[in-house]
């Protein structure tokens, strides 16, 4: 294991690999500071990019992309009081404070150093869990599959704030677009409705692109105002700072950096929740730990860490679970796994045993990115003051015409690039009625597999209850029965919390 | 009794759903594969089918307390219809007027609209944003990462 790490780290020294991992850490990172543009987003701008080259160079662009952006997000979290991207809210509840107290050199390289040390402790679970994992995926058969995307499609929809049955259509919705088109055991046409497009099923990159480039640039142009001057920000901030005093405090938290670490950790591995859910938790947890949680919002350096150590660690956890299971960990990961598939490559148990130099290339990416993040805000945190200004009139055209690229790129064929821009419609359509759109990314992703793994196993044996009897599948499905009723225990909560406020303000 | 959007969103899901079951029944079964290809899709509809009801049903059963309407900030619907538009027009456009034509085209007329140029220097700014976009994609992709980009059947272009 060490000497194949050690191998990817020195391949990904070379200039092949690491130009690309720079510019895509450099992208990232000034992507992951623009307020009102996501790591997701960026990743899909950077996702054409990548077509032209080979694997582990778009693979190391797009993990630069992805840790660039979670450091990233907080620079404008810190200095602005604007999260750059959602899972840098919680950085924002301490780090602006204390930037406002006149200490934003301290907030920001607080902020910096917990990603940093977060990250890495992140790459020792990656590296150490990632191969002993797929082994155990190894022993999964078609009923294990199954019951496994079904929990992971059941935990997030459960885990939708707003609604569960929300949550729940949504997923739904997610299956029926990859019922549409050519059956994925047969290759037979049905539902294509006369639409020649569909024939042969709908491709999830187009889907993914739209519906999430326009849902988030269309609620942004619904509140844009044409002549608003935007604001002009940056100058005059003193962020000098010693460094040696700022990781000094970050290594007196010790349980603060570790707890908030794993907590990235686990929610990174749970499909589709993300950072934005990893930052808000790491940093609820911190406060409860605390000896003066009363203080937590005035400016504590504890907020700043627990909320950027679990915000990098969650990257790894992601990238934990798309390369042992072959499930994206979120949006950025669910990119990442269509490059793969564009250049051949099937993630999955198999990808480590069968890829190994791609597999620790990836790890030994990861790790440097840290490193690249590092030097990039050390030379140009305050250039980077000045590139986050950059009109979102200017930028949304630009991102829209790359997503057209990325889609058409997908096969060289229009059709993508039709259903690119109806998924962009049906996508805002989805988040003016309020659906969440990770069960729906999910569903899409996941819907082919899930049929496959059915029709295999009812092929197999035709035995329903195998479905529960086998061990790890009967675990996986009860696992997806508690989350389910979890959810409903807790929306049930909710619900009657809100009653009760109600009532109180009858009276 | 007024629904909400979850109410409608309930009744988008189950129309959709009804509607693509009932199709699943032309789908022809396969004598290779015993379960045939409709059979997911029946699963998959019905499921949904019913999670589009509850959510009718919940927002019908939900018990509203009349609150005071909070200002929210003014949503420009008309600026995202436009938009949609023009991209819409943009996407139409490619395979006539060539990806350099119709891209320089659409980020003119976007930035235009996003943010109006006044005066000879505004028009400056839009005309030259949309010539950098057109031209730095071609160059990158057509140029430097072999990704061949539509050309235009009336311009040859």
């Amino acid at each position: 294991m060490f000497e194949l790490l050690g191998q990817g780290m020195l391949a990904m020294m070379a200039a092949k690999y690491l130009v690309p991992l720079v510019i895509g850490t450099l992208i990232g990172v000034v992507g992951g500071a623009l307020p009102g543009i996501t790591i997701t987003m960026t990743i899909i701008v950077v996702l054409p990019f990548t077509f032209g080259l080979e694997p582990l160079q778009g693979l190391a662009a797009m993990i630069g992309v992805y840790v660039g952006g979670e450091t990233g997000g907080l620079i404008t979290s810190c200095l602005l009081g604007i999260p750059g991207k959602p899972s840098a809210v919680a950085t924002m509840f301490d780090g602006h404070p204390m930037a406002k107290k006149g200490e934003p050199g301290r907030a920001l390289w607080l902020g910096i150093w917990a990603s940093i040390f977060g990250g890495l402790l992140g790459a020792i679970v990656l590296v150490a869990s990632t191969g002993p994992l797929a082994k155990f995926a190894l022993e999964f058969g078609p009923w294990e599959y199954f019951s496994l995307f079904v929990l992971a499609l059941s935990m997030v929809a459960g885990l939708v704030e707003s609604s569960l049955a929300k949550g729940l259509a949504s997923g739904g919705l997610g299956l029926i677009i990859t019922i549409l088109g050519a059956d994925p055991v047969m290759g037979k046409e049905r539902l294509t409705m006369g639409i020649s497009a569909l024939d042969g099923g709908v491709p999830f990159l187009p889907v993914l692109i739209g519906v999430f480039a326009f849902a988030q640039i269309m609620g942004e142009v619904e509140r844009m105002r044409p002549g608003a001057a935007e604001e002009k920000i940056g100058a005059g901030l003193r962020l000098a700072v010693s460094h040696a005093r700022v990781i000094g405090e970050i290594f007196a938290r010790p349980f603060t950096l570790l707890w908030a670490s794993f907590i990235g950790l686990v929610i990174g591995v749970l499909p589709a929740i993300g950072g934005s859910a990893a930052n808000m938790l790491a940093y609820d947890q911190a406060k409860k730990f605390s000896r003066y949680p009363e203080k937590f919002g005035t400016g504590v350096p504890e907020g700043i860490i627990a909320s950027e150590a679990s915000n990098n660690a969650n990257v790894a956890g992601s990238l934990v679970t798309i390369m042992a299971f072959g499930i994206p960990g979120d949006a950025v990961t669910a990119v990442m796994l269509g490059a793969l598939t564009i250049h051949g490559i099937q993630s999955g148990p198999l990808f480590i045993s069968q890829n190994p130099q791609l597999a620790y290339g990836m790890f030994a990416a990861y790790i440097i990115a840290h490193a690249v993040v590092l030097a990039i805000l050390l030379v140009g945190v305050r250039w980077m003051l000045r590139i986050v200004t950059v009109p979102k009139a200017v930028l949304f055209p630009v991102v829209l015409v790359l997503c057209v690229v990325g889609a058409y790129a997908l096969g060289n064929s229009m059709s993508s690039v039709w259903i690119l821009a109806a998924f962009g419609v049906f996508g805002y359509g989805m988040v003016k009625l309020g659906f969440p759109l990770a069960p729906f990314i999910l569903g899409v992703i996941l819907g082919d597999q899930i049929e496959v793994n059915l029709i295999r196993a009812v092929m197999t044996d035709p035995d329903p209850w195998l479905f529960l009897t086998r061990p790890i599948s009967g675990l996986l499905l009860a696992g997806s029965v508690v989350s389910f009723a979890a959810a409903i225990w807790q929306h049930r909560r909710q619900q009657r919390a809100a009653q009760a406020q109600d009532g109180d303000a009858d009276f | 009794m007024k629904l909400t959007r979850d109410g409608w969103g309930g009744i988008a899901v189950f129309g959709f759903s009804t509607v693509l079951f009932g199709m699943t029944f032309s789908i022809p079964d396969n004598p290779l594969v015993p379960l045939g290809p409709g059979f997911y899709p029946r699963i998959v509809l019905a499921l949904s089918g019913a999670l589009g009801l509850w959510m009718l049903a919940g927002d019908l059963l939900a018990k509203r307390v009349a609150a005071p309407a909070a200002p929210g900030p003014h949503l420009n619907y008309w600026a995202v219809v436009a938009h949609f538009a023009v991209f819409g027009l943009y996407v139409g456009a490619l395979p006539y007027l060539g990806f350099r034509l119709s891209t320089f085209a659409y980020v003119c007329a976007a930035n235009a609209m996003m943010d109006p140029p006044r005066g000879a220097r505004g028009w400056a700014r839009v005309l030259v944003l949309g010539l950098l976009t057109a031209g730095l994609a071609w160059f990158v992709f057509e140029k430097n990462l072999s990704v061949l980009m539509p050309r235009g059947r009336w311009t040859g272009f």
